[in-house]
């Protein structure tokens, strides 16, 4: 089991080299690549302006480095491009490059040609504890504004896979809710009390889902037993399900900003892994986002 | 009789930046006649016993007699020579508790081993009795460590999808409450989760109407800050890079409006997570009412019960 960002790094330079594909790639994420090509766990593929490129990557330790320009002077038809070198299998993973999100968003789930793979794509933050030798999940933090119950579901499978990569073969989901009983007016109470239920059904194999919990609950044993909540789950979560965006979105930046806690994310979804430039990730922690989608090609070939 | 929502604040009011600030001012302000509902576990009862020997409080017990003075046997405290009311079912602690506070019998009341469900029940009961058409709404404080105030995180307890009007409401008594840590112009972040993708939530939307409400003065003298996520807040933007060393810690804004109750019970309790502290409390038209999580600790209930105190007796000033 993967317990920390230094070792998702050192099990995905044993994978192997991936391929990853960047269009009109930013000068200051040269660097980033230099470092992730400097220990073994990717070749870049940039496609963009082939001098543009060729002058960013000179008298960097990239232009050493195994690597590969592809000339394409239209920044859409460039992300189109390195977009058709996974699909084609020419390219293990994508990153996010000069293109804004949406636009990178909107040609990865492009039905025909991007690369979704099925019908939601969801945002998993990963977070290293400080005190404990532990890695967390929280989900969905950047993409699903409001999900269904069903995408939910969906959501939480992502982050049950992703989990599976890291080791954590039966991870304990805390579901979140404001409060810790069910309230029928509450919406997101009764969602994750039927998640729960299918857990307890086995729906969701080994993973075991408490729910609704509140984060008291779920960060604390303690705090739970006092409330008179009992579960193997409380004080030990592996995965956090967030009720909706405004909730996931400001716990991951609470934690980064208020705790300082370093955070990688991935996109599950997609027939390859697609690496985002979110604003609240150190570059310090990109390197962890590369090694973990080079992981996930990895494990189980594309199934991210 | 109502507080009276004054917009100035008395000149000899304290400036309050932390929670050393309420156990300092709760000396000398206290006791204040408090009713603890359902002190029955041992952390609770500990809390009322320092408080109590702090000098910040004189309780009326109310609860189970027997849980009371089993726990309280545990911890040492002798409860015999307080007013003690007997009591069973939640609800009529609750109910009994609150009345209290409304017909001016205590100065406080502090929720105990009781769902806080029952007591925001009572709350809203009394208000709507007494006429007061307030909105019931929980304001939790953060003390953080390195911010050289505190950040009041609101609505965090009641109110589970507020529409416009309601945060509006939920603002003021944000607004309401910090004036009385002595600042006369508090800034407020309104919170969304707002990102580069997915079209405009809903509460981005209510951050602007309530950008155009605050700019007309009718929230009073305060100012919403220009941005509704952590990252804008403390990195200026989200284009920024991350770089704690750059981070201005004083770009925190005094009051936090979250988007949603699931937001922002998740977001105030984080301090199991964080090194931050929390005290909570529903600035009630007639007194404090303090929301401790039953999940608290000692130290923190004791905490919460300061910060009470305080704000009892300078709400007891702005009475009419």
């Amino acid at each position: 089991m993967l317990t920390s960002f230094k070792e998702i790094v050192e099990a995905a330079k044993v994978s192997g080299a991936k391929r990853l594909a960047v269009s009109f790639v930013k000068k200051k994420d040269i660097d980033l690549l230099s470092m992730a090509a400097g220990a073994g766990l990717i070749i870049p593929c940039l496609v963009g302006d082939g001098k543009a490129m060729e002058d960013m990557i000179k008298g960097t330790p990239l232009k050493s480095l195994k690597h590969e320009i592809m000339d394409q002077k239209d920044p859409d038809k460039a992300l189109s491009k390195a977009i058709g070198l996974i699909r084609d299998g020419r390219a293990d993973m994508l990153m996010q490059g000069g293109h804004d999100h949406q636009a990178l968003m909107d040609a990865v789930m492009d039905a025909k040609k991007g690369l979704r793979k099925g019908k939601l794509m969801s945002y998993i933050s990963l977070f290293q504890l400080p005190k404990q030798k532990k890695l967390i999940l929280i989900t969905d933090t950047f993409i699903t504004n409001n999900p269904t119950l069903g995408e939910k579901q969906q959501i939480l499978e992502h982050a049950i896979r992703l989990a599976g990569i890291l080791g954590i073969v039966a991870p304990k989901v805390a579901a979140l809710a404001a409060i810790e009983q069910i309230n029928l007016n509450i919406p997101s109470t009764l969602e994750a009390a039927i998640l729960s239920k299918m857990s307890e059904r086995k729906q969701f194999g080994k993973a075991l889902v408490e729910g609704p919990i509140d984060i008291d609950c779920a960060l604390s044993e303690a705090a739970a037993a006092r409330k008179g909540l009992r579960s193997i789950v409380t004080g030990n979560v592996d995965i956090y399900l967030v009720p909706e965006i405004d909730s996931g979105h400001l716990m991951a930046e609470a934690l980064v900003f208020f705790g300082k806690m370093e955070t990688a994310g991935a996109i599950m979804g997609t027939t390859n892994p697609v690496i985002m430039n979110l604003p609240f990730v150190s570059d310090e922690s990109k390197i962890v986002e590369i090694a973990l989608a080079a992981l996930m090609c990895k494990k189980g070939g594309n199934d991210a | 009789m109502f507080f009276r929502r004054r917009r100035g604040m008395r000149g000899e009011d304290y400036m309050i930046r932390s929670l050393d600030d309420f156990a300092r001012i709760a000396k000398e302000k206290g006791p204040k006649k408090l009713a603890v509902l359902a002190p029955e576990d041992e952390e609770f009862m500990l809390a009322v016993k320092t408080s109590w020997q702090k000098g910040y409080i004189e309780p009326v017990l109310i609860g189970n007699t027997e849980k009371m003075k089993r726990v309280a046997e545990k911890v040492e405290f002798d409860i015999g020579g307080f007013e003690t009311i007997v009591g069973d079912d939640r609800q009529a602690i609750a109910d009994l508790g609150l009345s209290m506070l409304f017909s001016g019998k205590v100065a406080i009341v502090s929720k105990g081993q009781i769902p806080t469900a029952y007591v925001y029940r009572s709350i809203i009961r009394e208000e709507n009795k007494a006429g007061s058409g307030m909105t019931v709404s929980v304001v939790s404080f953060w003390a953080v460590p390195g911010l050289d105030h505190l950040v009041a995180i609101t609505d965090t307890g009641v109110n589970i999808k507020p529409d416009l009007k309601t945060k509006a409401e939920i603002i003021k008594n944000a607004f309401f409450v910090y004036r009385l840590l002595g600042y006369p112009k508090p800034r407020i972040a309104v919170l969304s989760g707002q990102r580069e993708i997915g079209g405009t939530l809903a509460s981005y939307r209510d951050y602007q109407s309530l950008r155009e409400v605050a700019a007309s003065g009718d929230l009073g003298d305060c100012e919403i800050v220009e941005a509704t996520s952590f990252t804008e807040i403390f990195l200026g933007g989200r284009g920024h890079p991350l770089d704690y060393n750059s981070m201005n810690m004083e770009m925190m804004p005094h009051i936090v409006l979250v988007p949603c109750l699931d937001a922002g019970n998740i977001l105030c309790k984080l301090d199991f997570f964080l090194d931050v502290t929390r005290c909570s409390l529903v600035a009630t038209s007639r007194g404090p009412a303090c929301i401790p999580s039953r999940a608290d600790s000692t130290d923190n209930i004791v905490e919460q019960l300061a910060m009470s105190v305080v704000l009892a007796d300078r709400m007891k000033r702005e009475v009419k």
